[in-house]
């Protein structure tokens, strides 16, 4: 639980969030010597069973991450860069260049060159057919001979305008330039990676779809991003369905501190879900982007999950 | 006179996809419970088919105002044009009933590997989910709440909303996406009545694409048995259900009814 007394107590915590990473990381590296598992942190801990024991690596895959350049995808692609084999190429696809070569570059600081991680940057916009084409392309361009896993987080989402109720959706333009984004891209994308990367033996493929309490469940205001994760869940299901041999998983984060959640805060037009989104900040109920990450990667290491499985952190 | 239970009073009834199949047979339902100056709204693609159809309605029902509105929903004008054909009726009514039927299959010839084409699936999404949003929000929206007045807005659904089919990608994620939009409708709105109402396995064209042309065997199979041993409903069978189940106004709103639960 953690209060904050004051915005300034919050922005100094909050910026340490980087450290916090660092630190993360660093017990990651630590843990592939069994030896420097009994130092537990002081500082941080909450930190202390977040990442497993007994790392079961992802292999040497093609990890590609859309919406990774902030909130959740950047946190995923520090995480997973721990979890990756060397020679693993790890993608992250968003619309800001400047924000994944800055993403890169931290990797890259906090690595030193100890996991030869090749990180490629796509600057895509996936509400576009061009952005989706694009990040498949890049995929494509991956040299597929020596990887063993292709894994896929279906991240890039937007919220939607909150702060207006369904009979304001009169405009059909809006609604179709929304699931653009939040249904058809995540589902051209997925199509286009596992038809680049089709059914071999030794090659696992993993699809994960973050997914949302909002795939199952109404919220006032919320019309649009409750209509795309339901859509997407059930997308997932039926690709889970045909194809037995791909790892489907739709992973509801929790409710995390991010913009998008600032955004839910500020901005959603029912006012009780309003006040509940405050309280939720104010009292520290918030999950950090690392706190949820940390059973997103124990889930694919255990990679026990149901195929097409909706798993939502609280249940985990 | 129309006693309540078995008819829904003055009313304006807007049907989407009236021009056959399930909306048709549902307007042919639907009319004998509409008392006098009440207005059918016929919403589809084919003018031609529709207007066949307000020819056989105004033959049995001379007291209902008919009008078609020929439109491509997967577009802002064919959404205007639904709501530019409500403008002017009667604004005495005791009823307001939209049905959102309009749909399509999409390819079920194909799997989720290979909607690469994201105009393809945008395409879809627009008239089985786009559309069914902005007419229900242009509809509500031209026909307020007012005391005295029930609106209703149904959404025709299915287990396919609810249960993923290998070969249905588009459909399945429609209908759950729809099932969703209604039931956040249904939360905010609280005065008004939102059914999301699944039909059953209908002998229709929608069966019939279903049974020659899903990619999965074993799916393609059942539909196939389905219709070889009689054992797909008649519109009407299913509508009789819908019709009880909205004239006794019980079911929670925002609820998935399916015609075998009932």
């Amino acid at each position: 639980m953690i209060f904050f007394d004051s915005v300034h107590e919050m922005h100094s915590f909050l910026s340490e969030s980087l450290d916090i990473k660092r630190h993360t990381l660093l017990r990651c590296i630590n843990t592939q010597h069994p030896a420097s598992l009994k130092a537990a942190s002081p500082q941080h801990p909450n930190m202390e069973n977040e990442i497993s024991p007994e790392p079961r690596d992802l292999g040497r895959a093609l990890c590609i991450i859309t919406g990774a350049s902030k909130g959740f995808g950047r946190t995923l692609a520090f995480q997973l860069s721990c979890l990756l084999k060397p020679r693993s190429v790890l993608m992250l696809v968003a619309r800001s260049a400047e924000q994944l070569n800055q993403l890169k570059e931290d990797i890259i600081t906090l690595y030193g060159g100890q996991n030869k991680l090749d990180i490629r940057c796509v600057q895509a916009d996936l509400e576009k057919k061009e952005g989706v084409e694009k990040t498949v392309q890049a995929a494509k361009e991956t040299s597929v001979s020596e990887l063993d896993h292709i894994l896929l987080i279906n991240n890039a989402a937007s919220l939607g305008d909150v702060s207006r109720f369904a009979l304001t959706f009169t405009d059909p333009a809006e609604v179709n330039r929304y699931l653009s984004l939040n249904v058809s891209g995540a589902l051209s994308l997925t199509a286009g990676v596992l038809q680049a990367f089709p059914h071999r033996l030794s090659l696992r493929r993993s699809v994960v779809n973050i997914s949302s309490l909002c795939a199952l469940k109404p919220f006032p205001s919320w019309v649009l991003y409750c209509t795309g994760k339901a859509a997407r869940d059930m997308m997932f299901r039926v690709l889970a369905e045909e194809e037995p041999d791909v790892r489907v998983l739709s992973y509801a984060p929790g409710p995390l501190d991010t913009d998008m959640q600032l955004q839910a805060r500020r901005f959603s037009g029912d006012l009780q879900l309003r006040r509940s989104f405050s309280s939720m900040f104010s009292e520290g109920q918030l999950l950090s982007c690392e706190t949820s990450g940390a059973k997103l990667m124990k889930l694919l290491q255990d990679n026990d999950f149901q195929s097409g499985a909706h798993l939502d952190f609280y249940e985990l | 006179m129309m006693s309540s239970a078995s008819g829904f009073g003055k009313a304006l009834v807007i049907i989407t996809g009236a021009s056959k199949g399930f909306g048709r047979a549902l307007a042919l339902s639907i009319a004998p419970r509409l008392a006098a100056g009440s207005a059918l709204i016929l919403a589809a693609r084919s003018d031609d088919l529709l207007q066949q159809l307000k020819a056989d309605l105004s033959r049995a029902h001379p007291a209902l105002t008919l009008r078609c509105a020929a439109a491509d929903l997967s577009c802002q004008a064919g959404v205007e044009s639904v709501i530019a054909a409500i403008t002017h009726s009667d604004p005495d009514i005791e009823h307001l009933l939209l049905f959102n039927n309009a749909a399509s299959l999409g390819d079920v010839s194909r799997f989720c590997g290979d909607f690469t084409d994201v105009d393809e699936v945008n395409s879809y999404l627009s008239l089985n989910v786009s559309s069914a949003l902005c007419v229900t929000a242009g509809v509500l929206r031209a026909v307020p709440r007012r005391s005295g007045l029930t609106r209703v807005v149904v959404n025709i659904s299915s287990l396919c909303a609810l249960r993923p089919f290998p070969s249905w990608v588009l459909y399945c994620s429609g209908k759950a996406a729809r099932d969703m939009m209604f039931r956040v409708l249904a939360e905010e709105e609280p005065e008004l009545r939102v059914l999301n109402y699944a039909p059953g396995p209908l002998d229709t064209d929608m069966q019939r694409q279903a049974r020659s042309s899903s990619a999965d065997d074993a799916l393609r199979s059942s539909f196939s048995v389905m219709h070889a041993q009689g054992q797909l409903l008649t519109c009407d069978q299913s509508i009789s259900k819908l019709m009880q189940v909205l004239l006794e106004d019980k079911y929670t709103s925002g609820a998935h009814l399916d015609f075998y639960d009932l």
